[in-house]
């Protein structure tokens, strides 16, 4: 498939999902079409301002906000950069770890472990945890939403380790707590063990 | 209404709500909430949807702030393009339209409109310049830009070859940029209160 001429429909969202994808891999190995796209792009997006624009219900404005506001609540931004800039600070710990274990070891047991929730509009989750240790051999972490009032329900695996995310199973209701356990492999059938290592409430 | 973000640049704004910075989302939809409902509302013809698909946007405006590049482009266009892409995704799943004739439903009516001046002025603006274009090439852009129709749905049913739908949609785009590129008309923001 020729991608170059795919551009203008791209830029006006006249491709098909599975066109679009095909032409966004291409886009990150072609240059000129990432200058081409920008152009277009921005030209396709004057159109929106070419049609009449009645006012939104003043509702609207408020909802976002309201949603917004709920979900940064519980949320660490989630920022790329410093997650790599964590990450290579850890992979530099493994690595001074081998030559002086002890002081690597100090600056382990002073790690505070941590844990965000991201909840969507649809009230879907994923979690952020960092500080935990990778689970031992045959166990797990294991995580669950408790709605208010209600038993736990499991939520997805996750092996540990300096930073994890995982986009939890099922919906998170409002004021439920969301709680990670260490269980064992394969995940506790008639739930959680032990209290929580873990735990934050959504609203 | 709080404007005391009024004198930054929608970029900064973006920073801002990189930041969690609330005031600085609520500029945002201040300044292009209005736009953004009519254009999802132009593709969805559904208050309901349009105010669902305005919603998804800003909040993926909210979400995604820190991976938005200023160097590759304008705020405006990057939240005016997640609305448009939600809208569409929308009204391509209304099964309704499936049966929808080609007619692209009439524009509201301005009438009884309170409309600011700056947004009358870039309606104008954009409304001349496409009507500077050739009948085939305006058809291609509208039908696609505020119809939802891919390039092969419009294929098929203006009965031309997809190189055809393609290049009316390329040549089209090129020369409505040409046409609101004339210097000193540049769509940019500029408070109005």
């Amino acid at each position: 498939m020729d991608f170059h001429d795919l551009t203008a429909a791209y830029a006006l969202d006249a491709l098909a999902p599975d066109e679009a994808e095909a032409y966004e891999r291409h886009l990150s190995q072609c240059e000129e079409c990432r200058n081409e796209l920008a152009e277009l792009g921005e030209t396709a997006a004057a159109l929106a301002f070419g049609t009449v624009a009645p006012a939104p219900p003043p509702r609207l404005r408020a909802v976002i906000l309201e949603q917004a506001a709920a979900e940064r609540t519980n949320v660490v931004p989630f920022l790329q950069r410093r997650w790599v800039a964590r990450g290579m600070a850890i992979a530099a710990a493994a690595a001074a770890c081998i030559v002086v274990g002890l002081a690597v070891a100090l600056s382990q047991s002073n790690h505070t472990k941590s844990l965000s929730v991201a909840v969507g509009p649809n009230r879907t989750a994923t979690i952020q945890v960092s500080g935990l240790s990778t689970a031992p051999h045959g166990k797990t972490y294991e995580a669950w939403i408790i709605p208010a009032g209600s038993t736990p329900r499991p939520a997805g695996l996750f092996a540990g380790g300096a930073n994890s995310m995982l986009h939890l199973d099922g919906t998170v209701p409002k004021n439920a707590v969301v709680a990670v356990t260490l269980e064992r492999a394969g995940g506790a059938k008639n739930g959680p063990t032990m209290a929580p290592i873990l735990s934050a409430t959504v609203s | 209404m709080n404007r005391q973000l009024a004198h930054l640049s929608d970029e900064a704004l973006v920073a801002l709500a990189a930041r969690s910075e609330q005031t600085a989302l609520a500029e945002l939809y201040d300044r292009y909430g209005r736009t953004a409902y009519g254009l999802a509302l132009r593709v969805l013809r559904d208050p309901v949807l349009a105010e669902d698909a305005v919603q998804e946007a800003f909040l993926a405006v909210w979400r995604t702030a820190s991976r938005f590049m200023p160097e590759k482009g304008r705020a405006s266009t990057w939240i005016l393009t997640l609305v448009h892409r939600r809208a569409v995704d929308a009204v391509r799943h209304e099964q309704r339209r499936r049966t929808d004739s080609l007619e692209l439903a009439a524009e509201p009516s301005v009438e009884g409109l309170e409309e600011d001046a700056w947004l009358r002025l870039q309606r104008e603006r954009v409304q001349t310049a496409l009507r500077h274009l050739p009948d085939a090439q305006r058809e291609a852009l509208e039908l696609a830009y505020y119809g939802g129709f891919s390039q092969s749905e419009l294929s098929e049913r203006l009965g031309q070859p997809l190189g055809t739908i393609k290049s009316r949609m390329f040549t089209g785009l090129s020369r409505l940029r040409e046409e609101l590129g004339e210097p000193g008309t540049e769509i940019s923001w500029t408070s109005t209160t």
